[in-house]
């Protein structure tokens, strides 16, 4: 697949490209302290087709797989890129339904124009639950309240996912119909804007009747998004090590760059380290990601976001550290990535809630792929001391 | 799929049903006694066509790729077989050889290393070079057609076991200290040598201070040139790090499939604790997971690097760094889930064997330690991937 492997680096080259060009500085400056949202900038990145990349050719768009969204989502990352991202990249690329689907309008309207589609789903938290918020689906009726939900009240569609009692649906719902309420919340990230939404007695719209293919669409909405995620936060990372390579280069004290300090270099060759690991998780969970059957794509993707929760936050707090007072400030670009970082982190799932998952799904199912074939339980008695290294 | 992963995949197969047949041994506890019987076990593997799987035929090896021996390593792991007890030779001193070796070197020498015949140590590290290797002092001076050597060596693992080792010594002390060193293959039978086991926390008395009090050796004995073994001992460093990153990996996650077995069995017979005490398990268990995928995602990349023939690079600090770190994080959670009876050998908390998760936790400490410590990953890390100012 040298063809698709190219044009992913290909999609990924481009969106660097022009937002190096047009984004970074005082733009992005502008847009943090407007809460993330802005319709032109919205609209500016549906007219570079960066909403249809995953969008099936016979819906209009370029038909990458998912994982090319992958690389993306580095990039936006590494350049703190503000707006409803994951809801109008992933959100039109999964929903496919055929064709006279009464929300297809507001899908070909974000993918073409940049007006957001919002993501109601309690399951971004496992052990925050109650405080988050629930959602059922009883008849054909929603009730519940989600209280964070991103750019609800910017949006012209709420994809909804709803306890069926039985296993989970995807729901589709106008803003618009009766029983809606969007109410607005504060944000501590500053590329995102949320909202309260409350369900009383809602007609879910348009969407299949819950059945386990659902709950499959449900899993797989959370895992890529898990896996986005994750990519987001190694290309927040990312930059987070580059500027401060540049930083400690450069900034002198004793009369020398305090990176000659190997105090310095050590948390430097460490938020290296922690940066190249993430980078390399991802691009080997998205190499595995588009083939793998769910169970394995939903221990793939909290893998991935498990590590990208804990690792991108303390490569953000080394940065800050290393750019001294310069770094606590809001002029330096250091505490906007870490805000953005700190929010991310626990967007489905920070690690100690997804490492509870997969030590329960192995704990249950045994040990994922490493020796299936082999009975353990005749050898696992043994003692294997290691013959030194 | 490509003839190459053809074959690959056949191979793998073929070493399966081999590993599945050959019944390999359990390693003992006792130091002597596993010494015999992971010889016996090298033997075994060698004269089956499983040792040097990537060295040349001439050197006794099979001539096949890195990444055949990859598999190989794999399969022989994960069917819970015991490594040969020659690793030194095999992953660390016999691929220098191999390539800086004379014609009679590699013919004479790697053979019977191949076999278990010979057992090597590496005579690197000094009680005053350890982190700085190249201000080592064990000295050799030509005598005719020998060095004559004399000085110590420590930390010298299998050395009181060992027939051959590989040993660094300075044969110039008037250069730059690096520019001064030469690299001798030592017979350990040479009258003058004196190994002396010292004990290590995990109990084991497996490395040894060394004592080279004027030990003749031919001059043929010598692995490159005179004043030119820096750069061999380079290569010996970086394929030692290598081999173990990629070896470990695959230790690590069999180590955490046994005990996820062990947790299971003993869930299966019974209840599963307190819903905290099962949450602690799940967490921990959780982490080593990430952590090992983390890990199998790096050597990939390492993987690839190897199969293209690449040599010793500053990115392979990165991988040792990380191998450390996810080593001691995986045999750390497992080992803490023992609770206070990791302090009681054969108890079985939570289905798990003590002994052995407190042996390997506590050798899991040395990982950041040998073949170059994490600080030392860091320096380099810092300065050649990274561009920093020297200090
Ligand atoms: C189990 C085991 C097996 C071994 N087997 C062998 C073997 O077979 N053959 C062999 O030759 N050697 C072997 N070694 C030795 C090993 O390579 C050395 O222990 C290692 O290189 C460190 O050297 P040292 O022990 O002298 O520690 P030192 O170099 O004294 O280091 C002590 C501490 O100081 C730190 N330090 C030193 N220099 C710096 C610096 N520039 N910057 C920052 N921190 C620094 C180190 O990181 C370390 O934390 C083995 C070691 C172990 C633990």
């Amino acid at each position: 697949m040298a063809d698709s492997d190219q044009d992913t680096a290909q999609y990924a080259a481009a969106v660097d490209e022009y937002l190096t060009r047009t984004y970074e500085g005082d733009r992005r400056r502008e847009l943090l302290n407007s809460e993330g949202w802005d319709p032109e900038f919205a609209a500016e990145l549906a007219d570079m087709g960066w909403y249809a990349l995953a969008v099936p050719e016979s819906q209009g768009g370029l038909g990458a797989p998912l994982s090319a969204l992958g690389p993306v989502f580095m990039q936006l990352g590494r350049h703190l890129v503000v707006g409803p991202l994951l809801e109008d990249i992933l959100l039109p690329a999964m929903l496919r339904r055929p064709g006279d689907w009464v929300s297809a309008p507001a899908i070909a309207a974000a993918v073409g124009t940049g007006v957001p589609l919002a993501l109601v789903d309690p399951g971004v938290t496992d052990d925050w639950a109650d405080d988050f918020g629930s959602v059922t689906l009883n008849g054909q009726q929603l009730f519940g309240t989600v209280n964070a939900v991103r750019f609800a009240r910017q949006a012209s569609l709420l994809v909804v996912v709803a306890d069926t009692g039985t296993g989970s649906a995807v729901c589709l719902v106008d803003p618009a119909e009766p029983g809606v309420r969007i109410e607005d919340v504060d944000s501590a990230d500053p590329t995102i804007e949320f909202a309260r939404v409350v369900f009383d007695g809602v007609r879910a719209d348009g969407v299949a009747p819950a059945g386990p293919a659902d709950g499959e669409l449900v899993i797989r909405i959370r895992s890529w998004a898990r896996l986005l995620i994750a990519c987001e936060l190694s290309g927040v990372a990312q930059r987070s090590l580059e500027r401060t390579v540049e930083h400690v280069g450069q900034r002198e004290q004793f009369g020398r760059p305090i990176g000659s300090f190997q105090a310095v270099k050590h948390m430097a060759a460490d938020m290296h380290t922690r940066w190249a690991a993430l980078h390399n998780l991802c691009l080997a969970t998205l190499a595995d990601a588009d083939r793998a059957p769910v169970a394995d794509l939903e221990l793939l993707a909290a893998t991935a976001k498990a590590h990208a929760a804990e690792t991108a936050v303390r490569v953000c707090e080394d940065a800050i550290q290393l750019h001294g007072g310069m770094g606590f400030t809001t002029e330096s670009d250091m505490s906007w990535y870490y805000k953005h970082a700190l929010a991310l982190r626990g967007w489905y799932g920070e690690e100690t809630e997804l490492q509870l998952r997969i030590g329960a799904a192995l704990l249950e199912r045994g040990s994922a792929d490493h020796t299936a074939d082999i009975d353990d339980s005749a050898r696992d008695g043994g003692d294997h001391p290691t013959d030194r290294a | 799929m490509t003839t190459q992963d053809e074959s690959l995949d056949a191979f793998r197969a073929r070493a399966r049903a081999w590993l599945a047949e050959a019944e390999p041994p359990e390693a003992p506890l006792d130091l002597d006694a596993r010494f015999t019987v992971l010889r016996q076990w090298q033997k075994t593997l060698f004269e089956a066509g499983w040792l040097g799987i990537a060295w040349s035929e001439e050197a006794g090896g099979q001539g096949l790729t890195h990444m055949h021996q990859l598999v190989f390593v794999e399969e022989l792991v994960r069917a819970r077989a015991p490594q040969p007890i020659g690793i030194i030779g095999l992953e660390v001193v016999g691929p220098s050889i191999d390539r800086y070796g004379t014609d009679w070197q590699r013919r004479e020498l790697l053979p019977r290393l191949l076999s278990g015949d010979d057992i090597w140590c590496q005579g690197f590290s000094e009680p005053n070079a350890g982190s700085d290797l190249a201000s080592l002092r064990t000295r050799a001076v030509v005598d005719g057609d020998d060095f004559v050597v004399s000085g110590q060596k420590v930390w010298t693992s299998w050395a009181h076991m060992a027939q051959w080792c590989a040993l660094l010594v300075r044969t110039d002390t008037s250069v730059r200290k690096q520019a001064g060193i030469s690299y001798l293959l030592v017979d350990m039978t040479s009258p003058g040598i004196t190994a002396r086991p010292i004990e290590q926390m995990t109990g084991d008395r497996e490395f040894c201070e060394v004592f080279f009090d004027d030990v003749r050796v031919d001059r043929r004995n010598l692995l490159g040139g005179l004043n030119e073994g820096w750069p061999i001992a380079t290569h010996t460093l970086g394929t030692e790090r290598a081999g173990a990153t990629l070896r470990r990996r695959v230790e690590c996650e069999v180590a955490l499939d046994d005990a996820v077995a062990q947790l299971r069995r003993h869930r299966a017979d019974g209840p599963s604790g307190s819903p905290e005490a099962d949450r602690r398990t799940r967490a921990a268990i959780g982490r080593c997971h990430v952590a090992l995928r983390v890990l199998d995602a790096q050597t990939r990349q390492t993987t690839t690097r190897l199969v293209a023939g690449a040599g010793p690079r500053p990115e392979d600090s990165v991988d040792k760094l990380l191998l450390n770190e996810i080593e001691q994080i995986v045999f750390s959670e497992i080992a803490d889930l023992l609770g206070p009876l990791r302090a009681v050998p054969g108890s079985r908390p939570r289905g798990l064997r003590s002994e052995r998760w407190v042996h390997e936790h506590l050798f899991s400490r040395a990982a950041s330690i040998y073949g170059g410590t994490s600080q030392i990953q860091r320096n380099i890390i810092a300065e050649r991937l990274l561009g920093l100012p020297r200090g």
